[in-house]
């Protein structure tokens, strides 16, 4: 295993450590307590990882066989922009992602649960900052319409959530919880795109994903490991960590995580190009097959915890039993334990969007009523959100047949904010090397 | 690259496998001890996800190997592959899977620069020994030393 290390130029590493200083006070904080929480570990670097000795020759799509390219001008015309347009969205899924743990980051109640989402989002920086330097490290004037790479690095940085490229960073979170199930279910979808790249044809980019996809392992860690550990206190009592609670935040990131995939019919494109080697549905299934593993683990938990004289056998039984009647067992009830909402239940993109579909498949034919279950269904915080709101309009128009499923995926998302508490936050000042902030770009 | 051979295979530890050696750790000590190793596989994922290894048959998990690469330990400078733990379901030994799992782990101890695999081991527990020794382990120079400081609590 060799990795290069790589710093952007001095102006545009200094714009994201600007940026951190706004979405991540509590950095220094992280660096000082790093021994600490992870001892033995590699200190934080800031920079690009590219792992040397990968694949030298394209493995699928109709380029197969052919050399990686190492340019963009060695790609088509499509196929560039059609790279260009993940390789944004990946940059901006990375700085999104801290933008709404940021939210929430002081609730938790455990130092170590902190500590380890403030090391996620430190990882995530230095993913958006890879990102970067696949933007910035090339020519992508073919296909960005003439827009630079610094522009690219500026229009990222600007965003927040509700501007970002994909649903799932357009959503706050509520709660800690949130922190926690959107590392165990967003970076699970995180960890799906980046493994599939890594036969992509451009080869900085294949190169980029296994630094990336090794730090994205603890990322999951951090969001089952305190799954496992709340599904324990909540099997004995624990007044603060409820199964329900956790279960309305899966129910809240699980719609928007399996959006993340693309529509479910598609990605025949990226296979064709070599940019990724499954299809979106492919991917997806084999996801909704991880997730479903992951709560059965943690159900296994919570019941091992409340009957501490059960072994392993016993409550595996105990758990097919309860998922298969939805009854009850000892004063547990079905409902007591975690599970997967229909894949169709709250949807707004791909190919169950804006259906009336419940959590457990059941369909619904009256707008009301199924707004109604899924607020039922959903963390009570999030209900009056902006996000909650515009699901709701957007709904009731597809359903009235004021507008097609289509057009109202293509207005989600749209909160986009036109004020803020920081100017810093809304333009990027390029940072020059005396420290000043200068220009606005 | 994970090994498939005969449903068979050997592939990096994740964070979905803590219940798996959860069961297979309480199958061989008889002890439920599920805080422990949530804490050492995360500790093996954040340092090196690919080095850990478990064993699946037919597609459950079977044996776990866990391990890392660290230097400077007891004044060992050079990289060294270190084995902390390892464990396979009683039901499951006989299949070479901790030779399949330490094959693996070794290869990716030597891409990460180590020319030696080190690890404590009781010689009274003649399993153990025995598997370790069958691996190709043998005593080192250095020994492990401990001092009691107290009676240990009841």
């Amino acid at each position: 295993m060799n990795v290069e290390q790589v710093t952007l130029d001095r102006k545009y590493h200094d714009a994201v450590v600007h940026w951190r200083k706004h979405w991540m006070p509590d950095y220094d904080v992280l660096l000082e307590n790093w021994d600490k929480y992870f001892p033995k570990d590699e200190p934080f670097c800031l920079c690009a990882k590219m792992e040397c000795g990968t694949p030298t020759t394209i493995k699928v799509g109709e380029h197969a066989g052919e050399p990686k390219r190492l340019k963009p001008d060695e790609l088509t015309e499509d196929e560039a922009r059609h790279l260009l347009a993940i390789i944004k969205a990946q940059a901006s899924t990375e700085f999104g992602s801290i933008q709404q743990h940021a939210g929430t980051l002081a609730r938790a109640q455990d130092d170590e649960d902190r500590f380890w989402v403030m090391r996620v989002m430190a990882e995530e920086l230095r993913h958006g900052y890879q990102m970067f330097h696949l933007l910035l490290s090339q020519d992508w004037n073919k296909a960005s319409g003439g827009v630079s790479g610094r522009e690219m690095v500026e229009e990222v940085l600007e965003m927040q959530t509700g501007s970002h490229v994909l649903d799932a960073f357009n959503v706050e979170y509520d709660s800690f919880i949130d922190n926690i199930c959107f590392a165990a279910f967003v970076d699970r979808v995180g960890k799906y795109q980046l493994t599939m790249q890594k036969v992509c044809a451009y080869k900085p980019m294949a190169d980029s994903m296994p630094p990336m996809l090794r730090e994205e392992a603890f990322h999951l860690a951090a969001g089952v490991i305190p799954l496992r550990r709340w599904a324990k206190r909540a099997a004995e009592g624990d007044p603060f960590v409820t199964m329900r609670a956790i279960q309305k935040s899966v129910n809240k990131w699980y719609a928007r995580a399996l959006e993340m995939f693309g529509d479910e019919r598609g990605g025949a494109s990226n296979i064709k190009m070599g940019f990724k080697d499954m299809k979106n549905g492919e991917a997806q299934a084999q996801y909704i097959d991880e997730v479903t593993r992951m709560l059965r683990d943690i159900n296994s938990r919570f019941l091992r915890a409340r009957f501490p004289d059960y072994g392993p056998e016993k409550v595996d039984q105990v758990l097919d039993q309860l998922e298969r009647e939805r009854g009850r067992h000892q004063g547990v009830d079905a409902d007591d334990l975690l599970r997967l909402p229909d894949r169709r239940f709250f949807r707004r993109k791909g190919e169950p969007a804006w259906t009336m579909v419940g959590v457990s498949g059941e369909a619904f034919t009256d707008v009301d009523e199924y707004l109604r279950h899924v607020a039922q269904h959903l963390p009570e915080a999030y209900l009056a959100s902006r996000d909650m709101k515009m699901y709701g309009e957007m709904l009731r128009k597809v359903a009235a047949g004021e507008m097609t499923p289509q057009d109202a995926m293509m207005k989600m998302p749209r909160l986009k904010r036109v004020g803020g508490t920081c100017p810093c936050s809304k333009s990027v000042r390029w940072v020059m090397e005396d420290g000043a902030a200068t220009t606005s770009a | 690259m994970p090994e498939v051979q005969s449903g068979i295979r050997v592939r990096p530890l994740d964070e979905l496998d803590i219940g798996a050696i959860v069961k297979i750790d309480e199958r061989i000590t008889g002890i439920y001890r599920p805080d422990v190793w949530e804490r050492r596989v995360g500790y093996y994922l954040r340092r090196d996800p690919d080095s850990s290894q478990v064993a699946e048959l037919d597609g459950r998990v079977v044996g776990f190997m866990l391990g890392d690469v660290r230097e400077g330990e007891f004044g060992i400078e050079e990289p060294s592959g270190w084995i902390e733990r390892f464990g396979i379901d009683p039901d499951f030994r006989g299949r070479d899977l901790g030779r399949k799992m330490f094959a693996a782990l070794t290869a990716h101890f030597a891409t990460r620069g180590a020319a030696y695999v080190r690890t404590l081991a009781d010689p009274t527990e003649t399993g153990v020994a025995g598997f370790l020794g069958a691996l190709g382990f043998t005593p080192a120079r250095l020994q492990a030393l401990e001092i009691r400081l107290s009676e240990p609590s009841k």
